[in-house]
């Protein structure tokens, strides 16, 4: 699909509207409206552009701005809630714990344990850059040599796959390892 | 020194990994956890094998506001190289692909501009 460059500026918008948190909660129809889109070209555009659906898109940027507010730990769950845009805390908590994989409140917890720095949000939870997140445990850089013997291994054949394995140490997260490759 | 890794942020890693392998046509290097996110590598099949690109999480509230403006502004973040745009521009069409802009001669160059469905807008580019 070839977007015209009107038709690209609109679906920017679309976004940048979808983001937003106002008072009153556009529908996505109300949005597609407001572009001149019809509706199914808007969803189908949209989409094919972003990778999500207007829906998906608005619930994933919400579910971010949620995670950080929680990690700032300057409001309750209910708060943060409000904020992001839910009117109900029992489907803003489940909704979270299904994308986030845990409550929102086990979540807060978590972060408040990390080091940070102040003012800033914790490196484990918002990277800048995978690696240069020194605050992680040895065991996830231990990853990074694993791998890298483990490639090396591969394209060079079975008889030095046997030398990887004692190089990286244990077995079973040699092993662990070389699944997820 | 030397150039043997490069990255770009991508909103949802394993979406980007499938987008960059199956649609663009890379092979998956390097795929382990680090944290709640992965350390991911790409190649590409045409070389040099050495040459890796990271799909790193754009988790940083700073990464995604950058990475929203410059593609606002149409600017892409990444640029691959390829020796027949056209077909490219054609095959990447057929999968779904959004170009947002056609192969166009800019001088020594053709270039063309697509979507990477993770936040980034991608130019490919044949050299003359």
């Amino acid at each position: 699909m070839l977007l015209v460059q009107e038709t690209f500026r609109r679906l920017c918008q679309a976004r940048e509207m979808l983001l937003e948190i106002p008072e009153e909660q556009l529908s996505i129809a109300d949005v597609a409206r407001q572009l001149d889109f019809s509706l199914f070209h808007f969803i189908r555009q949209f989409e094919a552009l972003y990778g999500d659906t207007p829906h998906q898109f608005r619930i994933r940027s919400r579910v971010d701005q949620a995670k950080l507010l929680l990690a700032k730990g300057q409001h309750s769950v209910t708060e943060v809630c409000m904020e992001v845009g839910f009117s109900s805390l029992g489907s803003f908590s489940s909704l979270f714990a299904r994308r986030v994989g845990v409550s929102p409140s086990s979540y807060q917890r978590r972060a408040r344990l990390l080091v940070r720095v102040p003012g800033g949000f914790p490196q484990q939870l918002f990277p800048g850059c995978l690696s240069l997140m020194g605050c992680l445990p040895p065991s996830a850089f231990r990853n990074f040599r694993e791998a890298t013997v483990v490639s090396v291994s591969l394209e060079c054949g079975p008889s030095l796959q046997e030398e990887a394995k004692c190089e990286s140490g244990s077995r079973a997260s040699w092993w662990k390892t070389r699944t997820k490759l | 020194m030397r150039i043997r890794l490069t990255s770009i942020m991508v909103e949802d890693q394993d979406k980007a990994l499938k987008f960059y392998t199956e649609t663009l046509g890379f092979r998956k290097k390097k795929e382990f956890p680090v944290g709640e996110y992965k350390w991911i590598t790409v190649v590409s099949p045409e070389g040099p094998e050495e040459l890796e690109l990271s799909l790193e999480p754009n988790a940083n509230p700073a990464a995604k506001t950058f990475q929203r403006e410059m593609f606002k502004q149409g600017i892409p973040l990444a640029a691959f190289e390829t020796s027949n745009i056209q077909k490219e521009y054609e095959r990447l069409q057929s999968l779904g692909v959004v170009f947002t802009s056609e192969p166009k001669r800019m001088g020594p160059v053709t270039i063309a501009v697509l979507s990477d469905t993770c936040g980034n807008l991608i130019q490919l580019y044949e050299p003359s």
